[in-house]
């Protein structure tokens, strides 16, 4: 019998979307998918204790294997003039309205939005982005809209709860910094969940 | 050098403008905008100012369709209306219109403050994004797939369930076929002038979409003539029907990405 860790290794290499802890204990028959996420932790714990180019991520409910970050110049240069394609301003703002309010109806990303959004959500959906979820119960049935699996792996994400919590805050984003400033020198910021430095929204994630 | 100067500026004034006009995603956007060059709180909307600028805005916009020019009539309008209601004094026998004004400004305060957040939370997402694409996975596997069981195991199950998976793929695949939807020209040349930003030159059969679809194709074509238009790339094809080498032309290309980069980086020389 190999090393069951090594299995989990050849696994991740061998499969093409994030791997469940559920479906590795499956494979290796174990108790129960505490053990065969502990089993990851071993194999992430050797990737650290001796850098290599690739690493093990948690991503979109499973495991996934990754180059790291940093080698990505050669791996550009590989590519040739294959790069990601980015997506606009304004679909990020759709996926982001989708992200946190899903399910969510066209008309209810319009009002939000202020403008038509069906360019935008037909390009989400393209990307497999978005996708339809049901429909409303509400005058016309309108379709309502749910972000993905390739959602949560496009933007490295474990699941929905990686969200960051942006809460009414009652400042513009870029005066945001600003104003956090000033009523910590005036000893008058209304408490938050967590006071990060610099009053930054948005930390990168924990 | 000297004559360049003067021919360049007036031009550069001029694009700018339409720049800044062009940036904005919608009437929520814009009102964004001008609250944040103002540095007014959003929760305490101030009405008469913001409507005099939002509809001298207005007056330089041009819009590409009607949908998009109603949709920011409707916010003038709801200005307006407001503006309207601070300009009569307020009467005693007028309380119930009163706060009719009152709540249609708290709602509009509302869903700016939404607006916000969506902005912060989009500029989240783009950082992620980012980030992510500086790593690669595996994309397609050689894994044996669910078809190669032993033939003496089956069971109706088994029919049912490749039947369903089959139609579900059938589903998952129909938008794509059905309808494609090309990139827009404006997204092909900021790839273009993405690419070119890492490399001198590339190649025209490289960058054209991997699925060789007619549309993509097209839409590449088009965004490499505007750009050649604008000046920003070269272009040369050594042969008859040979490929078409593409060049950066301009010593600085932040300079041409910034023309498509999102209107958070555009200067808002302010006209109050």
């Amino acid at each position: 019998m190999p090393n069951p860790a090594d299995v989990v290794e050849a696994m991740l290499f061998a499969s093409d979307v994030p791997l469940e802890a559920e479906r590795i204990r499956e494979v290796l028959d174990l108790e129960n998918a505490a053990a065969a996420r502990s089993l990851v932790e071993e194999l992430i714990a050797r990737y650290e204790a001796e850098p290599r180019g690739l690493a093990i991520v948690e991503v979109g409910g499973g495991y996934r294997m990754v180059t790291r970050p940093e080698l990505a110049p050669w791996l550009v240069r590989l590519a040739r003039a294959r790069t990601k394609v980015r997506l606009s301003r304004p679909a990020l703002e759709t996926l982001a309205i989708i992200a946190y309010k899903q399910p969510v109806s066209r008309p209810e990303l319009d009002a939000v939005r202020g403008v038509n959004s069906e360019a935008v959500l037909d390009n989400l959906m393209e990307r497999r982005l978005v996708r339809i979820g049901g429909r409303k119960e509400a005058p016309g049935r309108p379709f309502l809209y749910e972000t993905t699996r390739e959602f949560l792996v496009a933007f490295g994400l474990r699941d929905l709860n990686d969200l960051p919590k942006v809460e009414g805050e009652l400042v513009i984003p870029d005066l945001a910094a600003e104003a956090a400033a000033t009523a910590e020198a005036h000893g008058q910021a209304e408490t938050e969940q967590d006071p990060g430095p610099g009053g930054a929204d948005l930390p990168p994630r924990g | 050098m000297s004559d360049s100067t003067d021919a360049v500026t007036p031009e550069a004034a001029a694009g700018e403008l339409r720049l800044r006009v062009g940036a904005f995603e919608g009437p929520l956007d814009l009102l964004l905008h001008l609250c944040r060059t103002e540095e007014i709180d959003l929760a305490a909307l101030p009405v008469r100012t913001i409507t005099d600028q939002y509809l001298a805005h207005l007056e330089a916009m041009e819009f590409r369709d009607l949908e998009t020019a109603g949709a920011y009539l409707v916010m003038a309008a709801t200005l307006i209306y407001l503006k309207s209601k601070l300009l009569v004094p307020p009467d005693e026998t007028d309380e119930q219109l009163d706060d009719e004004a009152l709540l249609l400004k708290q709602e509009l305060e509302e869903r700016l403050r939404e607006y916000a957040r969506v902005k912060v939370q989009g500029t989240w997402l783009a950082q992620r994004e980012a980030e992510q694409a500086l790593i690669w996975g595996r994309s397609s596997s050689t894994l044996p797939t669910l078809e190669d069981v032993p033939l003496e195991d089956l069971s109706v199950h088994w029919l049912e369930r490749s039947l369903k998976r089959l139609i579900e793929e059938q589903q998952r695949l129909r938008p794509r076929q059905i309808e494609p939807n090309p990139p827009s020209v404006l997204e092909r040349m900021t790839e273009i002038l993405t690419l070119l930003r890492d490399t001198w030159s590339l190649l025209f059969s490289s960058m054209a979409g991997g699925e060789r679809r007619r549309s993509e194709v097209v839409v590449s074509l088009l965004a490499v003539l505007e750009l050649c238009r604008q000046g920003k790339i070269r272009t040369q094809q050594t042969e008859l029907f040979g490929d078409i080498v593409i060049e950066r032309r301009t010593p600085d290309p932040e300079e041409g990405v910034a023309l498509l980069g999102p209107s958070e980086d555009t200067p808002s020389a302010e006209s109050s």
